[in-house]
């Protein structure tokens, strides 16, 4: 187990400039999920970690050991690919042994250990298996397992979910968290899914077009989203956004809505300048005074029920949890959590 | 597009990037075998026969420089003329015979019915049959006099031909026996493009109350469009260098009747030898087979490009 | 009870399609089987028989003779075994040094080594003929097999290399990643995950090498001696300077040509795997 840092890391292709500086420092022993849309350098990223691709500039420490100049083999670290990438030719049990006889080790040992691990994971009958044999999520077992067997220093994960169904893609979420906390080596977890993020990571890097929105645990980017695009990411539904100014205490979008502020801002720092205010649909309750609107939308899924609402030009997306009995057409009375409220600047994104 | 541009972006940091590339395996020691081999038997003979080409010399005598003496030999060489025709027609007709046939027996063998699997596999066999054995087969079949050729069609009531034996029905004969051996291939690659066609249009054709021919003319025929392409390009290479077969059964006769270039070459280099001038002919017939397959392949690109358009 | 006169009549079309296409595929196979047959034959009658006419299919007397006369005769052991040595040694070094190259290539994306080989495909084997000729008289190796082995290579190794170059592209890059991360040399990488995932292309490969190294016949007539010839060469002397009998002929045709008859049978699914893959890569 292993610190990662990264210091500075550029990466182009060509003339295009894929990651322009990029610095994030993990813990030891720490779940680190790199989320962002795709083609945000963070499949990239983990490759370069990897070894796989090089730094254009910059240096990736993993312990106190420079790596960036050492190829993958050397660098003492597991990965489990989007699509597995399981030796097909391999039965699970040489699969996962595979990393331990190219280091010769003694092939009792290897064998211990490729039980072990295939104990962890439930993989103890199908040791004999060919990959084809197997389940879309006894695959994903066995590419972990390959990487545990081997007791690397850091575990790389580039999107591994991606190809199973949903239902057992909630399965292996918690199923790899299990094994962090069982075995707790430093990880790196790669993924678009902002939920998968939310749910595993100690630390969640957010990434787009190359640069780090925001460092931070799961509950505090969603408390505290440093920028538009982190507060839109994060969070499902997505936040609404209204664009407008504060007046006199309030905030009135540039269609004329009147919002409410939180009672701790002051008015003062935001001075009249162009604004966005930022609420999450699940910080919306029904209720008989405040904003009215016309439900455009309602879609209940019965634990909850989302609803757009059409109030004076303005669109505002709401989640209730209680049941309440809504219509298309109808007009519903909504209040908003004005500790909830995020006010962001609108020329540079940044949160007030 | 965005892969292709992408690619080309990471080849230039191969390429010309300021440190060379430390961590990507190096792929060179696979390969540099290889290329040892196919300089020596491969490039070194390329670059030894255009050398040859501008030199006069006649095994036994003095080798000379020629420059262009033996291009302009061959550009009023009447014979070297003629066997370009030769090769011409006998090229259009082991290509087209093949291509119809070969597209026939593709649409029947894509098919199914019991059998089929063993008798498309006897249907591919004279493609792989050593065509020195073939050939010497047929050439008892063309037999004028003991032929069973000549017995069958006069079963049918036409009189005996002399195949091979004679000017005007030697290369007819020999595409005979070309298209016999070589239209399962076009039937393969056929095969390929009719089991890689989607069954959605054929559905809906049906609904839109399509028959059979008009299913063939308007789906299945633009669809194996690319593929009859391909065959076409495979074919007419091979058809313009066929030797085995031609040499075998005739060596180019009756007098020069059935002599393409090939064989001429042949004659030219190892019966007179001539080297200089077998070179310089060989250099010609090199260039003529490469444009050939660049002019067909541009052909096919711009093919696939207004297909795409159209879509 | 009510649906089987609705199905009944679609059953019967259908039997009577399947019966049409299988007697439009036999029309197509039989100038292939009526060939074979007939050369089978030729191969198997008296002179008599072969020069009779009407002719003969099935003759009273099998001249099983014409194959001892075959081997006693025109030392075809000695051919046999010429043309097992050219093709065995030809398609075994183009193998050795081919399929690493197809690798390599791949993983390059050397698109300019995969034109030379291309070219090199299309490119009338005479060609090469007067350089690598006049190479071998220099090297005072014309005698020995060796100009015929090396010469062979001219088609077995782009074949080789062609075939697996599309075979290697195909094959997922992620796995050779997992293996480098998981501690593989690139020559380990190659040797424990590359090679063995490319088995069946390596099959293909060696098939369609053999078979057209096999069937050479352009190189033979120039390099080969009296001592050197192959088997394709053999069976062309016979037809030039012997009394022609027919007999004897048609049955040294079929022993050069059957091995790579009862492969192409035994192999059909690698060939046709071969032959489409390298044409349509090959466009």
């Amino acid at each position: 187990m292993a610190t990662v840092t990264l210091q500075n890391i550029q990466k182009r292709f060509g003339a295009v400039n894929v990651i322009e500086n990029l610095s994030v420092d993990i813990a030891d022993g720490e779940f680190v999920v790199l989320v962002g849309p795709s083609g945000c350098g963070k499949s990239t990223l983990l490759r370069m970690v990897a070894g796989l691709e090089e730094v254009s500039g910059g240096e990736i420490l993993i312990g106190a050991r420079e790596v960036s100049n050492l190829p993958a083999r050397d660098r003492d670290i597991a990965m489990v690919f989007q699509n597995y990438a399981l030796y097909p030719h391999m039965t699970v049990e040489d699969n996962m042994g595979f990393a331990l006889k190219l280091k010769k080790a003694d092939p009792a040992d290897t064998a211990e250990r490729v039980k072990k691990a295939a104990a962890i994971l439930g993989l103890e009958n199908l040791l004999d298996r060919y990959p084809r044999q197997l389940s879309g999520g006894q695959r994903q077992r066995v590419a972990m397992g390959r990487a545990i067997v081997r007791n690397p220093q850091v575990f790389l994960f580039d999107e591994p979910l991606s190809n199973l169904d949903a239902k057992l893609r909630v399965v292996m979420r918690s199923e790899i968290k299990a094994m962090h906390q069982r075995i707790g080596t430093t990880t790196i977890y790669v993924t678009h899914d902002q939920i998968e993020a939310m749910t595993m990571a100690d630390k969640i890097v957010v990434l787009h077009d190359g640069n780090i929105e925001q460092v931070g645990a799961p509950l505090e980017l969603y408390d505290r989203p440093a920028n538009l695009f982190v507060a839109g990411f994060i969070g499902s539904p997505a936040m609404n956004f209204l664009e407008g100014r504060i007046e006199e205490g309030v905030f009135r979008t540039d269609k004329g809505l009147i919002l409410p502020l939180p009672a701790d801002l002051s008015p003062a720092s935001a001075g009249g300048r162009p604004l966005v205010y930022g609420i999450r649909p699940e910080h919306i309750r029904a209720s008989d005074q405040g904003i009215q609107g016309r439900a455009t939308i309602v879609e209940g899924t019965g634990s909850e029920i989302f609803a757009k609402l059409e109030c004076g030009g303005e669109q505002l997306s709401c989640l209730f949890r209680e049941r309440i009995d809504i219509r298309f057409g109808d007009t519903v009375g909504v209040s908003i959590d004005e500790k909830r409220v995020h006010l962001f600047d609108k020329a540079t994104g940044q949160r007030l | 597009m965005a892969s292709v541009s992408i690619e080309t972006a990471r080849t230039e940091t191969g390429n010309k990037g300021s440190k060379p590339s430390r961590l990507a395996p190096n792929y060179w020691p696979f390969v540099v075998p290889a290329l040892i081999v196919i300089g020596a038997v491969i490039v070194f003979p390329w670059v030894f026969t255009l050398w040859m080409s501008v030199n006069s010399w006649t095994l036994g005598q003095e080798q000379t420089f020629a420059g262009l003496d033996n291009y302009i030999r061959l550009a009023t060489d009447f014979r070297f003329w003629e066997s370009l025709w030769h090769t011409l027609i006998f090229t259009v007709l082991a290509v087209v015979a093949p291509l119809f046939l070969g597209t026939l027996a593709a649409l029947i063998f894509d098919a199914q019915f019991p059998g089929r699997g063993f008798l498309r596999g006897v249907f591919v066999m004279p493609m792989m049959a050593t065509p020195v054995a073939i050939a010497l087969v047929w050439t008892m079949m063309f037999h004028p006099q003991l032929g069973v050729l000549n017995y069958l069609l006069s079963l049918v009531g036409i009189g005996p031909q002399e195949w091979i034996y004679n000017r005007y029905s030697v290369i007819p004969s020999l595409v005979l026996v070309e298209t016999w051996q070589w239209t399962p291939l076009i039937m393969l690659i056929v095969l390929g493009g009719l089991a890689a066609l989607p069954r959605e249009p054929y559905e809906s054709a049906e609904i839109d109350g399509a028959n059979a021919w008009q299913k063939f003319r308007y789906l299945t025929l633009p669809m194996i469009a690319p593929f009859l392409m391909i065959g076409v390009i495979i074919r007419s290479i091979d058809a313009i260098k066929s030797f085995d077969i031609i040499y075998a059964m005739t060596q180019g006769g009756p007098g020069t009747a059935s002599e393409t270039i090939n064989i001429y070459l042949y004659n030219t280099a190892f019966s007179y030898y001539d080297i200089g001038y077998g070179s310089a002919m060989a250099v010609v017939f090199f260039v003529i087979i490469v444009a050939l397959s660049f002019a067909l392949m541009m052909v096919r690109a711009r093919a696939n490009w207004s297909d795409m358009e159209t879509r | 009870m009510e649906r089987t006169p609705v199905k009944r009549p679609f059953i019967k079309r259908r039997t009577l399609d399947r019966v049409g296409l299988l007697f439009a595929a036999l029309i197509m196979v039989s100038p292939v089987v009526l060939f074979f047959l007939w050369m089978i034959s030729l191969s198997l009658k008296y002179e008599i028989d072969n020069g009779a006419y009407p002719p003969i299919l099935i003759p009273e007397n099998f001249a099983w003779a014409n194959y001892v006369q075959v081997f006693k005769e025109n030392n075809f052991f000695l051919y046999f075994w010429n043309s097992v040595l050219v093709t065995g040694a030809a398609t075994l070094l183009a193998l050795i040094i081919g399929v690493p190259a197809g690798y390599g290539i791949a993983r390059l994306k050397a698109e300019k080594a995969a034109i030379v080989i291309m070219i090199a495909r299309m490119t009338p084997g005479l060609s090469f003929l007067i350089p690598l000729f006049l190479l071998f008289q220099w090297l005072n190796l014309l005698g020995t097999l060796w100009p015929q082995i090396i010469i062979h290579l001219v088609v077995t190794v782009p074949i080789v290399v062609w075939i697996m170059i599309g075979y290697f592209e195909t094959t997922p890059m992620e796995l050779e990643e997992a293996a480098s991360i998981d501690g593989a040399t690139p020559w380990q990488v190659f040797r424990l995950v590359a090679l063995p995932i490319a088995k069946p292309g390596i099959v293909v490969a060696f098939i369609l090498a053999l078979i057209f190294s096999w069937n050479n016949f352009v190189f033979g007539i120039v390099l080969a001696s009296r001592t050197t010839r192959t088997l394709p060469v053999a069976v062309y002397n016979m037809l030039s300077f012997e009394q022609v009998s027919w007999g004897p002929l048609a049955a040294a045709a079929l022993i050069v040509t059957l091995p790579v008859l009862v492969l192409t049978l035994f192999a059909q699914k690698q060939i046709v795997a071969g032959l489409t893959a390298g044409a349509v890569k090959g466009g």
